[in-house]
């Protein structure tokens, strides 16, 4: 610790063009690495303070506390939380094989493993593709996963991206599921071998509406 | 590390352990005719008032007319409390005057105006380092810091080591010390006392100082005495203003829904004598309020949202029930077995332990961030299929719940990893399907308990978060932390839904009252707060401990909450009135483990000192002098019954107690792990 702030003080002490590291340089250096490795939430007062006192908590538990208990609803099964805030997706994503595959044509399937999955919905835990449970099928035409969102989806081939479709007519099928709020948007596990960029930018816009809904994959 | 169960019956007649309550007996000098620094100010007597004042010539002036403060401009209201009264080279003088004074007092008076000295120590030291003037501050602290009282020693080597300014801005609690009022309570009579003498003119400036940093909330009736007062004393800020005790809390509980429990199947134990008639006639639900009338001191059934029933909560009330019938009723005369779960191998690892409302789960929360879920009873641990298999099992069957579960999983322990430091807190839900465990690393996790894997991460807190626990109706839970707030949050909400902020140091304990309205917290700063769900409102302070709290436990009948900290004593407190009602003094450290047995009549103590402590709650709360009046004065005369309420002492062998939790035939549980100093 010692050695670090003393070097920023050097560093900073250099860029003001002293011959030498005084107090103020060590005080500037102190005060950097404490905002950059010691978070705290936002102070009320700015500059240079970074203790939050108590009058801010009671702020924002005033204002925290105005907004009535929600409601609970009945009969909802597991309550928790949309999707995107729990870590009950697959995070990892299977390598898809290049041998075609006749049986899913017209359809995405999603195979879930369950591993760590409990479904959000209260219905049976039946999937709707028992039997790909493994190794992906083939994929013609390949197409990236985004992960731009915290949102797992199929991708679909750029002909119909810009819809919402139940029922492309190219057989692209993915095991796509990324949980990144697991593993970070960087972690792609594997990257398919065919990517068609202009997929990319097309395939925001079917994320962006499933950001909204708390269902899950089964309706894709 | 490994579980093993030691059952250690409990015998009448076991030994008890008295020992000295700490914190007793003279660590100030303070007796009359023998004041340190006498010698400035000449000997005792009234005349010792009549010193040279004369040249304290800033009556009401102050000197260098407020202080620069490099900070920003929008801060000044904050700050303006930093302002110093006075020249700070005389604050010694203004100090040993005060004391002078009060020593030289009546003497039924000197105890409730010693409060004083505490408090403006304090504030008085701040100021001068605040302000930057260190060596007045530093030869401020060498002379007056020994007067103090002993409780306030640890405070005291904090304070000692705060000499700049510099030190004051990281210290959020001290800030807030510094900038809200010490409360203090006098009586009228000592008020009236304290206030003739300071608002002489030679002393206008310790009472300008006074008025500055000092709430005094006046009561009516006879000053306190010293025990009285030493009872009651000892937090942060404080006593609790009478009006902060005042407001309406709803204490009852909630009725549970009546309903008919079939008593067909009989158990194998036979507990009925041979040859009786099997008739029963299905029992009506015991364990609610029995009128059909409201209760006025319990909250409406819909104050706030609650769950609705399921029919596997039924199916679980109904088994409650049942269990209830068979349960041993506990008394002075029959003392609840106790049966000890040691961890071993932990290497002073466990920081967190939890059992299931039937016992039929213990978990443990380690410093290497796992949580390890054993199952107590002779049926393992399984997780449910994986889907594919699931889509395989017969729906329709009656054994559906057991088919779901993987026999391949089948173990006794289970291990979570999720988190990214020591596990701080444990809580089962009611419904035993989820786990909730929270860490260092700033959040709370919520485990289910079928899958065994994590479900949700609940980020709120950017601080360690001490304590979680989920409310007795699930769904709502509440955490608190090194943020100095607790949190409610429900399952499904990704962000708290209700923030507490009062405390002025950690939040180290969190506890739902029976009726799921209510929360307590204890906290570094050593009170006690209950908070109103609905609206967030804080509407009790406790204060009394002399260390930070670690246990917290409502009585079964939602009207008393008893309370542990690091002082080693339990206090008991009256939650309608906003009384303390007891003390428990005979453990020597931390306590960690509160629990009350499941009809309230057996209060049991687990603590550092390796030692189990049962107490008669029965006793401890009858004959409560808890009038009008007494809630107005805000203290009631507490007996010396300590010993009277102790019914035992059960030692273990090295193994500091963390954990207590009453089967639901009272049947007492302990759980902490074995340290070989």
């Amino acid at each position: 610790y010692v050695t670090t702030i003393l070097e920023d003080a050097k560093i900073y002490s250099s860029h003001a063009k002293k011959s030498s590291v005084d107090a103020d340089d060590v005080r500037l250096a102190i005060q950097c690495r404490t905002d950059q490795s010691f978070t705290s939430p936002p102070p009320r007062d700015v500059g240079g303070n970074v203790t939050v006192s108590l009058q801010f908590l009671l702020d924002i538990a005033r204002q925290k506390n105005q907004t009535p208990l929600p409601l609970i609803k009945p009969y909802s099964g597991p309550r928790l939380p949309p999707d995107r805030y729990c870590l009950t997706a697959p995070n990892y994503r299977l390598k898809s094989l290049q041998k075609k595959v006749s049986s899913s044509a017209g359809r995405i399937t999603v195979p879930r493993l369950s591993v760590g999955a409990v479904s959000s919905r209260p219905s049976t835990p039946t999937l709707g593709t028992p039997s790909a449970q493994t190794v992906s099928v083939s994929t013609k035409v390949g197409t990236p996963v985004s992960l731009t969102g915290q949102r797992f989806t199929v991708q679909i081939p750029s002909s119909q991206a810009a819809v919402k479709s139940a029922t492309p007519t190219t057989p692209t099928v993915q095991n796509v599921l990324i949980n990144p709020s697991l593993i970070g948007p960087k972690n792609i596990l594997i990257t398919t071998n065919m990517v068609s960029s202009q997929n990319t930018s097309n395939e925001s816009n079917p994320l962006k509406r499933k950001h909204e809904d708390d269902d899950d994959y089964d309706n894709l | 590390g490994g579980s093993v169960a030691t059952v250690a019956s409990s015998s009448p007649g076991v030994a008890a352990v008295a020992t000295v309550p700490p914190g007793k007996g003279g660590a100030r000098a303070g007796t009359a005719g023998s004041l340190p620094g006498a010698g400035l100010l000449g000997t005792g007597g009234p005349l010792c008032l009549s010193q040279p004042w004369g040249f304290a010539v800033m009556l009401g002036h102050k000197v260098g007319g407020g202080v620069v403060v490099e900070d920003q401009p929008d801060v000044s209201a904050v700050l303006s409390a930093y302002n110093q009264q006075g020249d700070p080279t005389l604050y010694e003088e203004y100090y040993s005057g005060l004391k002078n004074f009060i020593e030289c007092s009546l003497d039924c008076h000197r105890a409730e105006l010693s409060q004083l000295f505490y408090p403006l120590f304090v504030h008085m030291y701040l100021e001068l380092v605040y302000n930057q003037h260190e060596s007045e501050a530093k030869s401020f602290f060498e002379r007056f810091h020994g007067d103090q009282e002993c409780y306030y020693q640890d405070d005291l080597r904090v304070l000692s080591s705060l000499t700049k300014k510099e030190h004051m801005k990281g210290n959020e609690t001290m800030l807030d010390f510094r900038t809200s009022k010490f409360v203090l309570r006098i009586s009228r009579d000592s008020y009236q006392l304290l206030k003739r003498h300071l608002q002489e003119k030679q002393n206008n400036q310790i009472w300008n100082i006074v008025q500055e940093h000092l709430y005094i909330d006046i009561f009516d009736g006879m000053p306190r005495s010293k025990q009285q007062i030493d009872a009651m004393v000892g937090s942060l800020a404080g006593e609790a203003k009478r009006e902060a005790n005042k407001a309406k809390v709803f204490f009852g509980l909630l009725k549970e829904p009546e309903f008919d429990v079939p008593l067909d199947d009989e158990d194998e134990e036979g507990e009925n004598e041979e040859g009786k008639p099997k008739k029963k006639k299905p029992k009506k639900d015991s364990v609610g309020s029995k009128s059909k009338k409201q209760d006025p001191n319990a909250p409406p059934q819909n104050r706030i949202p609650l769950p609705e029933l399921k029919d596997s909560d039924k199916l679980d009330k109904v088994m409650n029930m049942k269990e209830a019938a068979r349960r041993v009723r506990l008394g002075p005369e029959c003392l609840p077995s106790i049966c000890f779960y040691t961890f071993l191998n932990a290497y002073q690892g466990l920081t967190a332990v939890d059992i299931t409302d039937d016992s039929s789960m213990i978990v443990g929360g380690f410093a290497d961030s796992t949580v390890r879920v054993w199952s107590v009873t002779p049926k393992k641990l399984r997780s449910v299929k994986t889907a594919a298999d699931l889509s395989l099992i017969d729906k329709e069957s009656d054994d559906v719940l057991e088919r779901i579960m993987d026999e391949k999983t089948a173990s006794e322990l289970k291990i979570l990893y999720g988190h990214s430091g020591p596990v701080y807190g444990t809580s089962f839900s009611p419904d035993r399907n989820y786990l909730l465990s929270c860490s260092e690393d700033g959040t709370v996790r919520l485990w289910s308990l079928q899958t065994f894997t994590c479900l949700v991460g609940y980020k709120g807190h950017n601080y360690p978060v001490w304590d979680t626990q989920f409310s007795p109706y699930g769904y709502y839970f509440v955490s608190g932390g090194h943020d100095r707030v607790a949190r409610l949050w429900a399952t499904d909400h990704y962000q708290p839904l209700r923030i507490f902020a009062g405390h002025l140091a950690d939040v180290t304990c969190t506890r739902f009252h029976p009726n799921s309205n209510y929360i307590a917290t204890g906290s570094a700063d050593r009170t006690i707060r209950l908070w109103d769900v609905l609206n967030g409102n804080c509407v009790r302070i406790f204060t009394g401990h002399k260390g930070p709290i670690h246990s917290l436990a409502f009585s079964p009948n939602g009207r008393f909450l008893a309370t542990g900290a690091t002082d080693g004593r339990v206090l008991l407190w009256d939650i309608g009135h906003g009384l303390m009602v007891g003390e428990l003094k005979g453990h020597t450290d931390t306590i960690y483990a509160l629990r009350f047995s499941r009809d309230g009549e057996i209060l049991a103590s687990g603590s550092m000192d390796n030692t189990v402590r049962l107490w008669d709650a029965v006793k401890a709360f009858e004959d409560l002098e808890t009038d009008d009046f007494t809630t107005a004065t805000g203290h009631i005369n507490l007996p010396e019954n300590s010993q009277d309420l102790l019914l035992g002492t059960y030692m273990t062998k090295s193994t500091p107690v963390v954990h207590l939790h009453f089967t639901r035939r009272n049947l007492l549980l302990a759980a902490g792990a074995y340290s070989s100093q």
